[in-house]
């Protein structure tokens, strides 16, 4: 090739220059017609061109001579003319030439292929480094040919496709719905259901078996290969199936490693059995079971004295394997008391189990363990006897045993027998206790015996504590030994206890056995503790609720007797009593009580009340109210003047109550509950004046008493002077400020003048004075509109601390949008925060109506009589009518949830 | 304007010229300086000579003076312009079914300098044959 000139503008071609043949320049045919179809020069111009550059070469030939080299002269003599001898020479040289070549032709030619092959085999040529492909290339078909991909330039494709890769554009949404009905398609599993089948269909359930015949094909190729050849035994490929799917590849790897390690251990130090174990659980743990049991034999070769490794070979082997196993072991460990629990346990007749178990404790005679499980095998408690003293005889330091033994023979042998285990074991209160058992089993007295196990136990070392003494107490309680319980409370609950503490620390302990069910022990402390201290009112009332909650009403009653001989004036105690004849239908029983009450406390007002009520709910109006003109001479109290009034007025006798009033009126001017008594009686007549007049003194007398402004305020508005009653309702907030009731009334009686916007400001201000009014909170929501409701309902909650007006509110809402089951969630929640709310009471029963069943009415009623709720707007307002008097509280339930408003309010 | 460029007046220099540039495209318009679509399109090789003399360098050839090329590039046409990079003809895709050469005068300079640039750019990659940025097919001119 030429190399490149760079100037060379401007210069001549050199002589004989071919354009383009230099340059390898190749031309082109494009347009036959307009020119000859061929590439480069021709071969007749390169003839034409060399013929020209000799003929030029020829013509100053003698520039060339002058520069022949003088040593290397061709023509020296070729002037002169060649003649027959110059032939004949030359003849002779070539004939020379010839016959030394001849002479070393063999060698040369040796030479000259062992030099080329040197040099082939150095560097070989292309041609014959590929000389084996390209014979194989007169195969390939014409089509083949064709098909060759092209190379192409693909570096700047993969470098765009590259960064296709990583660019990402949010999906366009018309996709999302698309995909969504594709997969709704497909994930209906059923192929043949649908008339044509999508084309792009996936079946999940193909990929997913697919998936798992995979990866179950790679765990067995794992498997293989970690073990080097295959294993697959039955029972270990049916174990190994259930592992298959939890092993992931790291956890494979990580059985690898351990796999490592727990030889190393077992080759390093072959005796330690502990090794041999924890390889065989990883085997077993791998799903090789095979490989485990192998390892495992190994194992009790190496360290047949390791009782544990003869038990891991018996569970990792099936039953009669395991059998075989265990009789080996007891061999070599014949000691070994769990190998022979562990055969015994592995033969399923009984009697198999008992010739090994006997078997055993002849290697092991000492050892409770297998005489328990003789004992336990045998079914005739002869044999049992037998064995338990022969046992006891072996090993007599067992208490369980000689207590076993005891319980099995008769009353005189059993005394023997523990008596025989307390000259073996004289610190055992087990033994002690069993005494104490069997003797009350066989109807002794116990007492003294207690007494004296205590001393005998106390002056041991091992002595038990005074609460470990009652835990006993508790135990035998529950075992229904109560006198020994009972026995060994009054022996010991006063040990070691300071004279002060004696009282607090027994109800502490009648608390925590009454917290633990055990309330046979709570009551003998409660009756040790009434020997020790009888007039202390407080111990006997425990002890009396005690029996109220846990005992029978004999066992109360008769508490009850010995209770108010010791602390007559206990006013509690005789109410109980009173109120326990009467609840058990013994109404005389009731009254000789409440009579022995009065000798006892004759000016004890609760005590005359608890009278009156009694009469008066039996339907004794007479002697009702003689007991009360009794009672207002003996015990004169606002109290008693007020029942007086209101059985008068519940009997109708509307003039003697008025009169009643005007004395008790005179005599205690603050009562407000007689002023309202007396309003109210008056406002019922329709004596409006008069009843005005009865509420202004009465507001100067009791300016503190709110319901009396609040019914004096309903009177004037109910007589149309709504702004009388705003009025009143002002002032008696001034002398009341911060009383969220009154503050209830202003927005009422708004509401009522239909002023609902007046109605809303005043609530504003009563929250800001009672920002925490739970009442005032769930008025307020009910002020709103139905929408905003809801967020002022959260309010409500957290400014009101949760009270029970606004937790009954939500419980409204909530029933009102229909959610039944928050709604009653709710109300369960009010239930729980306050249970002497009736109007909680009343609105869940009236919801029940609506949306519960019987079994939840009469579930709630029942809650309700045993809540004894008596607040509550409506529920006050039924509860002390004079119709519903003395009606029990189930149907004043009813009765408040049919007085309630509607519960949608707009 | 065909004499503010360089003329090379044998087949040597041509060769040398092709063969002398290792980084640039060689441009080649064969033509006579008196045929007036030479003169056009030596006009427009002269206005971007200096704009694309980065990576193209422009030579004239007169067909008649050099005529040794004329059968093996088929210079029938009064003009023709060709491509030459590291010795090697790049040919160009005009869409008009000739992708040797360009033989006709183009009429605009950025027009041009695309043609020039696409040729550097593919022949840099090796590639004997791009695709020019305009179609100068015939069926757009009607």
């Amino acid at each position: 090739m030429f190399g490149a000139t760079k100037d060379f503008l401007g210069k001549p071609a050199p002589p004989g220059y071919i354009a383009g043949l230099g340059r390898g320049a190749t031309g082109f045919t494009t347009r036959s017609d307009i020119g000859p179809a061929r590439e480069g020069p021709t071969e007749a111009d390169i003839a034409k061109l060399q013929e020209q550059a000799r003929r030029k070469a020829a013509e100053d030939g003698d520039d060339d001579e002058r520069f022949q080299d003088p040593d290397n002269e061709t023509g020296l003599f070729n002037t002169a003319p060649y003649e027959a001898d110059d032939e004949e020479a030359d003849q002779i040289y070539d004939a020379i030439d010839a016959k030394l070549d001849e002479r070393r032709k063999a060698r040369r030619e040796a030479r000259e292929k062992e030099e080329a092959e040197r040099i082939n085999k150095e560097r070989p040529r292309i041609q014959d480094q590929f000389a084996d492909l390209k014979r194989g290339l007169n195969t390939v078909s014409m089509e083949e040919w064709e098909n060759l991909p092209d190379v192409g330039n693909i570096a700047g494709k993969n470098r765009k496709k590259a960064n296709l890769r990583d660019k990402f554009a949010p999906v366009p949404d018309s996709l999302l719905p698309r995909a969504q009905e594709e997969m709704a398609t497909s994930l209906d599993a059923q192929p043949n259901g649908l008339a044509t089948p999508a084309p792009s269909m996936t079946n999940f359930r193909e990929i997913g078996e697919a998936n798992k015949s995979v990866l179950g094909l790679r765990l067995d190729r794992m498997a293989d290969s970690a073990s080097g050849q295959t294993t697959i035994d039955p029972k270990g490929y049916l174990t190994g199936l259930n592992s298959v799917v939890v092993k992931s590849e790291a956890e494979i790897g990580d059985l690898k490693r351990a796999r490592l390690l727990l030889k190393s251990v077992i080759t390093t130090n072959p005796k330690h059995a502990p090794g041999w174990i924890a390889a065989a659980r990883l085997e077993e743990h791998a799903g090789k079971l095979t490989d485990a049991r192998q390892i495992i034999d190994k194992g009790c070769q190496e360290c047949p004295k390791a009782e544990d490794i003869w038990l891991e070979a018996a569970r990792l082997n099936n039953t009669d394997n395991a059998k075989k196993i265990l009789a080996n072991a007891v061999k070599q460990v014949p000691q070994s008391v769990k190998i022979w629990v562990q055969a015994a346990q592995l033969e399923t007749v009984p009697k198999a189990k008992k010739t090994v178990i006997r078997r055993a404790l002849d290697y092991v005679p000492n050892s409770i363990k297998l005489w328990k499980t003789a004992i336990e095998l045998e079914d005739d408690p002869n044999n049992a006897r037998i064995l338990l003293a022969r046992a006891v005889e072996l090993v007599p330091l067992s208490v369980e045993l000689w207590i076993a033994l005891a319980r099995l023979e008769t009353y005189q042998n059993a005394q023997k027998v523990l008596n025989k285990a307390r000259e073996h074991i004289p610190t055992s209160h087990e033994i002690w206790i069993a005494a104490f058992c069997l003797q009350e089993a066989n109807g002794k007295p116990v007492e003294r015996l207690v007494v004296g196990a205590v001393k005998t136990l106390s002056m041991k070392e091992s002595a038990l504590s005074r609460d470990q003494w009652l835990d006993e107490a508790e135990k035998c309680e529950k075992n229904g030994f109560i006198n020994t319980c009972q026995a060994i409370v009054g022996a010991t609950i006063s040990m070691g206890i300071e004279e002060a503490d004696l009282k607090s620390t027994w109800m502490d302990d009648a608390d925590g056995a009454i917290g633990r069910q055990s309330f046979g022990t709570a009551r003998a402390i409660y009756a040790h503790a009434l020997k020790t201290f009888p007039a202390k009112k407080s111990i006997w009332r425990r002890a009396a609720l005690l029996e109220k909650a846990h005992g029978t009403r004999e066992s109360l009653e008769e508490l009850l007797v010995r209770a108010v001989k010791f602390c007559p004036h206990a006013e509690f105690l005789w109410l109980m009593g009173a109120k326990e004849k009467w609840i058990g239908g013994d109404v005389p029983g009731a009254r000789v009580v409440l009579g022995a009450a009065f000798e006892a406390n004759p000016n004890s007002e609760a005590i005359w009340l608890a009278a009156v009520k009694l009469e008066a709910e039996n339907g004794e109006h007479g002697r009702a109210e003689k007991l009360l003109s009794q009672a207002r001479e003996k015990a004169d109290t606002m109290k008693v003047w007020m029942k007086s009034t209101v059985l008068e007025r519940q009997l109708g006798k509307i003039p003697e109550a008025l009169e009643l009033l005007d004395q008790g009126l005179v005599k205690y001017p603050t009562a407000d509950k007689l002023w309202m008594i007396r309003g109210q009686i008056l406002t019922d007549r329709g004596d409006n004046q008069k009843a005005r007049e009865n509420y202004i003194k009465a507001v100067k007398f009791c300016p503190k008493s709110v319901p009396l402004w609040i019914l004096y305020s309903r009177l004037e508005e109910r007589a149309g002077l709504q702004t009388k009653a705003r009025a009143l309702l002002d002032r008696a907030r001034l002398l009341n400020p911060k009383t969220p009731e009154l503050w209830l009334e202003s927005v009422r009686i708004e509401l009522r003048g239909n002023n609902a916007n007046f109605a809303k400001t005043q609530m504003a201000k009563a929250l800001q004075e009672c920002p925490s009014s739970g009442l005032l909170w769930s008025e307020s929501v009910w002020l709103e509109t139905r929408a905003q409701r809801k967020g002022k309902i959260v309010d409500a909650l957290k400014k009101s601390e949760n009270s029970v007006h606004v937790i009954v509110t939500a419980a409204r809402l909530f029933w009102s949008d229909r959610q039944v089951e928050k709604a009653r969630s709710w109300f369960l929640k009010a239930e729980k925060s306050d249970s002497d709310h009736g109007d909680a009471w009343a609105w869940h029963y009236k919801f029940e109506v609506e949306h519960g069943d019987e079994a939840r009415k009469r579930d709630l009623a029942m809650r309700c009589k045993a809540a004894e709720p008596r607040h509550g707007e409506y529920w006050q307002a039924v509860a002390k009518d004079q119709k519903t008097a003395g009606k029990p509280l189930d149907e004043i339930l009813i009765l408040v949830a049919a007085s309630l408003p509607s519960n949608v309010v707009a | 304007m065909s004499y503010f460029l360089p003329h090379l007046t044998n087949g040597w220099q041509v060769d040398q010229a092709i063969l002398s540039e290792e980084d640039r495209v060689v441009i080649l318009r064969f033509g006579t300086d008196w045929d007036p679509t030479c003169m056009q399109m030596d006009e427009l090789l002269y206005s971007v000579a200096e704009k694309i003399k980065n990576f193209a360098v422009i030579y004239l050839v007169d067909i008649t003076e050099v005529p040794d090329f004329n059968k093996m590039y088929e210079l029938y046409d009064p003009c023709t312009t060709m491509f030459f990079f590291r010795n090697k003809h790049i040919m160009v895709d005009l869409g008009t079914g000739n992708n040797n050469k360009i033989n006709w005068a183009l009429d605009s300079k950025q027009e041009l300098i695309d043609i020039v640039e696409t040729v550097f750019r593919g022949a840099r990659k090796g590639r004997g044959l791009v695709v020019s940025p305009k179609d100068y097919s015939t069926k757009y001119k009607y």
